[in-house]
Parts: structure tokens; sequence; C-alpha cells
């Protein structure tokens, strides 16, 4: 069976800035992959390209999504196609409730499947046990999207968006960040899910700590624009006792 | 420029001398003198330049170069309406180019006392709450301000025709809403029709109101002028909907009297018109009311649309909350200048203002002036403009789950205007607006 998803040599850079130099990975149905690394060194930017936000210059490489080029499709497209990033800052539009967005992006995703677009009472049949998976309070399905959402019901809004939509290939960008113990629980258990049934899911991350509740089975870490090295479960353990210095220690000695 | 002027307001003249006999003839000649008053106050004024300052930013020049006539005999039938709003169910008080209009209206059964029809022989009561402001509510003489300006209110003083007047009785609920429904066609070269209102709610009544402008046909001039009283306690939701031609020049004057303790709240929801201008006036005439304004504007192509709002704060302890909002796009030009006046006396003053404009296109604009004149030392007053265009973040949120660009945008623009229109109580209203909102920013 052929690979899910398929980076070659990604470069990209913002304004005059190189951000990604040279970054190739492989991702097949059913792997979690981590993408560790320390602040700036390119998680974000390449979790934000893969979903197709426009702030970013491609300068060289590919991205093969199941069979097709994804960085020649539109955000829409990429959606449609199986692709879902969890925002690191999940962004509120006041005046539109999560309820309508939320079928409206279910509907448009269906309608490229070549699925029945859903009534209202299918829409909510489909949601309720989603609702309750996540611990949402369901008063949060009548607000407007994450108007007035603490970070911890944004976080797992978007875990909830994402079992709605059941996409292909889940990116999820710092999910972690800003939650605490218990909202962390609630998310991992979440992705895990939906972990599994031919799934890739890629969760970028600064720190192990998620990685204890969302086991990867490979786990890369990214600094300075490249995957400089690539290991089992064991290397988030390492890097978490010995902090991101002893790679570039080993790095520096292997120059 | 000054020949050409005094050429053009002996045209408004002329329009008058030829059709004042025929109007007179409309109530037993009760308002001639009114409407002789009316044309010789706008030939002292004429058509503004934008040396005059509250038509700075508009430009009236076409006033001058068409040659307009007299609305007069039109009819229209109810095939021809096919406005969301006109399906509203309501009671309804239909005029044609400012002349009533039976065939279009409805006959109701109304609750005791309430009187919903256009001027006639009035009831005794009816007829007392009419003398007692008709023609006051409007006027700004003894309000503050330095550049009060009331020359459209003189021109539907000599031109009006019919007049529709509402009468709500003392503690008397009016449940339906009521609809004065203002049709304009001008089928046979352009027309100056002057719509003329009077709404009087008495203490403690509650109504819904619901006034729309409806352009059916051709390039015309209308001038309405819309006077509302609300005693002590009343309460009063009023949507005003202006949908005129996109030939039309629709300059209307909406003045608003409210006593003590009563609640009015205003909604301007605009599509029409290739240049629209509205004043709406509120005299805060007693302590303890609540106001809220509230408008959104739909501009494309080449349309205007020019909001100036004023509130005067002139007893203590009222509230005033005011959100305007503007879509444009195309070559579209808005314009708000939102007065409020705190006088002297009216301590513990709390005023809002808001005005936001989201503009679409490069070419779109949009000037707004919040004017605050505050001249009472213990009151709440604040303002806030934005200018601004769709979210970059959100369009892409959206459209990373899936939503197209084109629906994305469209959501945006959707959610922008709602906020203003979801407070519209009526869900049939709201539902009406937007749809037409949709329909006119041509997206699903």
């Amino acid at each position: 069976m052929p690979s899910m998803l398929v980076i070659q040599n990604l470069q990209a850079r913002v304004e005059e800035k190189e951000i990604l130099r040279g970054i190739s990975l492989t991702v097949n149905a059913g792997e979690v992959h981590a993408i560790m690394g320390p602040n700036g060194s390119g998680k974000s930017t390449l979790a934000s390209i893969l979903a197709g936000k426009q702030d970013y210059e491609v300068t060289g490489g590919s991205v093969d999504f199941d069979g097709t080029d994804l960085l020649e499709l539109d955000p829409e497209e990429r959606a449609a196609a199986g692709l879902f990033l969890a925002f690191q800052y999940p962004i509120e539009i006041p005046g539109v409730t999560n309820t309508y967005f939320l079928r409206a992006a279910l509907n448009n995703v269906r309608k490229a499947r070549g699925e029945a677009e859903l009534t209202m009472t299918e829409f909510m049949k489909h949601i309720r046990s989603k609702v309750e998976m996540m611990e949402l309070d369901p008063s949060l399905l009548s607000r407007s999207v994450n108007e007035g959402f603490s970070g911890g019901e944004k976080k797992r809004n978007e875990i909830f968006q994402m079992a709605v939509l059941e996409p292909k290939l889940c990116v999820l960008d710092e999910t972690d960040s800003g939650l605490d113990i218990d909202a962390l629980k609630i998310v991992a258990n979440g992705v895990n899910h939906l972990r599994g049934e031919g799934r890739g899911i890629i969760v970028v991350t600064h720190y192990q700590r998620l990685l204890d509740y969302i086991v990867p089975d490979f786990v890369h870490v990214l600094m300075e624009g490249r995957i400089v090295k690539s290991g089992g479960k064991e290397l988030a353990h390492e890097l978490e006792a010995k902090g991101y210095s002893f790679i570039e220690e080993e790095l520096a000695a292997a120059r | 420029m000054t020949t050409d002027l005094r050429a053009k307001e002996d045209t408004f003249t002329e329009i008058f001398n030829a059709a004042h006999a025929v109007l007179n003839t409309l109530a037993d000649g009760r308002f001639a003198d009114v409407r002789e008053r009316g044309i010789h106050k706008f030939r002292e004024y004429g058509v503004p330049t934008h040396r005059d300052e509250e038509f700075k930013y508009l430009s009236l020049r076409n006033l001058n170069e068409t040659a307009f006539q007299i609305a007069y005999g039109a009819t229209v039938s109810r095939g021809d309406l096919t406005h969301p709003i006109v399906a509203i169910d309501a009671i309804t008080l239909a005029f044609v180019n400012g002349q009533y209009a039976p065939e279009l209206s409805t006959a109701d059964t109304l609750p005791d006392g309430v009187y919903v029809g256009p001027f006639e022989e009035l009831p005794f009561e009816v007829d007392q709450a009419f003398e007692k402001q008709f023609g006051r509510v409007a006027n700004l003489v003894g309000k503050l301000g330095t550049t009060n300006d009331e020359r459209f209110t003189y021109l539907n003083q000599a031109f009006f025709a019919d007049i529709a007047v509402i009468y709500v009785p003392e503690n008397v609920v009016v449940e339906r809403p009521i609809h004065i429904l203002n049709l304009s066609t001008a089928n046979r070269g352009p027309l100056i029709s002057a719509p003329r209102a009077y709404a009087y709610f008495s203490t403690n009544s509650q109504a819904k109101l619901i006034e729309s402008f409806i352009g059916l046909e051709g390039n015309y001039l209308n001038v309405p002028v819309t006077e509302v009283v609300l005693e002590s306690g009343a309460i009063v939701e009023h949507v005003r909907v202006q949908d005129e031609t996109l030939a039309a020049t629709h300059i209307g004057t909406h003045a608003v009297h409210q006593d003590a303790s009563s609640n009015y709240t205003a909604f301007n929801v605009n599509f029409g018109g290739q240049i629209y201008r509205n004043d709406l006036n509120v005299w805060l005439n007693g302590s303890g009311t609540e106001t809220r304004l509230d408008g959104v504007n739909v501009g494309t192509d080449n349309q205007v649309m020019d909001n100036h709002t004023r509130i005067d704060h002139a007893f203590p302890h009222c509230n005033s909350f005011e959100v305007y909002k503007s879509v444009l796009r195309d070559n579209a030009q808005g314009i708000f200048n939102g007065k409020i006046f705190v006088y002297e006396d009216a301590q513990k003053t709390d005023a809002k203002q808001t005005n936001q404009a989201l503009l679409l296109s490069a070419t779109a604009q949009m000037n707004s002036k919040p004017q605050l004149e505050i001249f009472a030392d213990d009151v709440k007053c604040t303002h806030g403009a934005t200018i601004g265009q769709l979210q970059k973040d959100a369009l892409f949120y959206l459209q990373a789950r899936g939503i197209p660009k084109a629906q994305a945008e469209s959501l945006l623009v959707y959610a922008f205007a709602n906020d203003v229109l979801s407070r519209i109580s009526s869900e049939a209203v709201r539902q009406a607006l937007e749809n037409r909102l949709f329909d006119k920013l041509e997206v699903a």
C-alpha cells in the first residue's frame, strides 16, 4: 500500500527568512508521528503549510497526499481530501455559531467525498457521542465559534471538530499548550479514539507530556528547519530527560 | 454656479406651483399653509453643496441636473410586490409614491382605540395626538448644534400628499407588527415623492413598527419624513428597510420624541438607492429612557449610503446605545456622522456609539465621524469606529475546515451584519432581511 503522506525536501520561507530547510517525512496509514523541537524550529510552520496557510512561500520540495500534489490544493480542497489541522491558536468567529459552522464544514467535506449532506437532525445525531467524548458543555455548540471559550475549551473544540469531520490525516499543532492535566487527558482520549482505522496522525509538540497519553510510533526532532533525528517513542523520553541541548551537542560532535 | 442653483430652486418652485393645487384638495386643504411654508423655507437654502457642513461628503449635484415631476396617480399591482419584507404578516398601510393605496393595504380589526390609516377625518383622540406633535418632532429649532440643517424636512413639507397615521392609546399592546409600506415607481420619467408618517404611542403602550421604502422602477427623488412619539413608558421597536431602485435618491428624516421611561429601538437597514441619506434624530424628553439605534448598510456598485444620527440627551439618567455597520463593495461609499448632545442638566447620561465598516473591495470607502458634544460633567459617553476588511485568519480557519472561500467570505459578512440583525425580535423580519442581504451580495 502506498504511503499516505510523503514530504520530500520541503523548503519554505516567510519574506526573506528561511524556516524549513529541507524536510522529508513519510506517514503511513495507521501511524502516529510526533514532531518535537524547540521554539522557532519550524514545527508550526510545517503544520500550517500542510493545511495551506498563505503566509509562507514554499521554495522547494514536494508534498504528496494520497497520490495528489497537496501544495497545489486550496485549503478547503485539502480539508475535503481528508486533511485536518488542529490549530495552535483556534480563531474566534463572532456571529457564527459553532453548530452552523461545523455543519457547513461537514457537509462540504461530505459533498467532496460524494456523500449526502446531513440535515440538522442527522447532524445533531452524528455529533452527540462526540460531544460526550470531548466532555464539551453542550451550550458551547450554540455559542459563536470559539468566542469567549477558555483555552482548554478551544483545544477540546478543535479535537471535537476533528472527531466530527473524521479526516484521514490529523495534524495537531501544539494542542497540548495551555492545557491542564485533565483537559490534556480528554484531548488525548479524543485523539486515541481516532487512532488506527487507516488514519495518519502527526502530533506537533514542544513537550513530551502529551506523548505519555498519545503514544507515538515515531518521534522526529526538528531543529532549524530540518529533521535532525528520528526514533521510536523512547526518543521523546530521552529529550524530556536531557533537553534539546543533547541533540545539539551530538550534531556538533558529528560535524 | 449660483445662477444654476437659483434656476434649480425655481424648478422645485415650479413643480410646487404645478402641484400644490392638487395636493391641497387632500384633507380639505388643511395643510395648504404648511406646504407653502415648506417650499418657502426650502427655497432659502436650496440644494446643498459640499460647503454645507451636513452634506460635506455627499454630492447631490444630480438634483440640479434632473427634471423631476410631481408623483401622482401611479398604481402598483400586488403581483409586482416580490420584496421579501412585503410578505411579512402585518397590519399593512401601503402608499404608492406617497399616495395612499387602499388596495394594497390590509383591512384589519384593530384593538380598541388603535388607529392605523391615512390622515382623513380622524377620531377625536387621534386628532388631538396628531395636533400635539405633528411637524414638531422633526423640528430642530431650540436644540443644540451649530450646523442644524432641515432643508429636506422643508422639501417634504412642501410636497407630502397623504400621511400615514398610527395611534396606539394608553396601556394598549399591539401584538401584530404595523407595516407602513412605501412603494415608489417612476415608469414615466423622474419623480419627486414625499412620504409622510406620524406615529403616536401613548403612555405604557407597546408596538412593533415596520417601515419600508421599496423601489419598483426608475429614477426618483424620495424625501420622506417620519415622526415618532413615545409617551412615558411606551415600548416601541421600529424596523426601517430602505430598498429603493439603484437609480433613486432617498433623503429621509426620521425623528423621534421620547418621554420619560420610554424604550425605543430602531433598526435601520439599507440596501437600495443610488444615493441614500437619512437623518435619524432622537430627542429624549424625560429621564429614564432607553434608546437603541442600530443600522446595517449594504452598498455595492456606485451606491452612496450616508447615515446621520443625533441623540439629544436633554434629561438625566438616560441610556442610549448605537451600533451602525456597513458592508461596502465595488465603488460603494459609506458615510456616518453620529452626534450625541448631552445637555447641561443631563447628568448620569450613559451613551455608547459604535460604527463599523467592512470593505470588500479596494475601491469601496467609508467616512466615519463621531461627534459628541457634552455639556454635563457626570456622564459616560464612548464612541468607536473601525473600518476593515475580512479577517484573513478567520477566512483561513473556515477554509481549513472545508468551507470554500466564497462561502467562507459570505459567512463572515453574514456574521458581521447579523450581530445587528439578530437583535430584531421578529424571526420572519430577520429572515427576510438576511435573505435580501445574501441576495444582494450574490452569495449563497
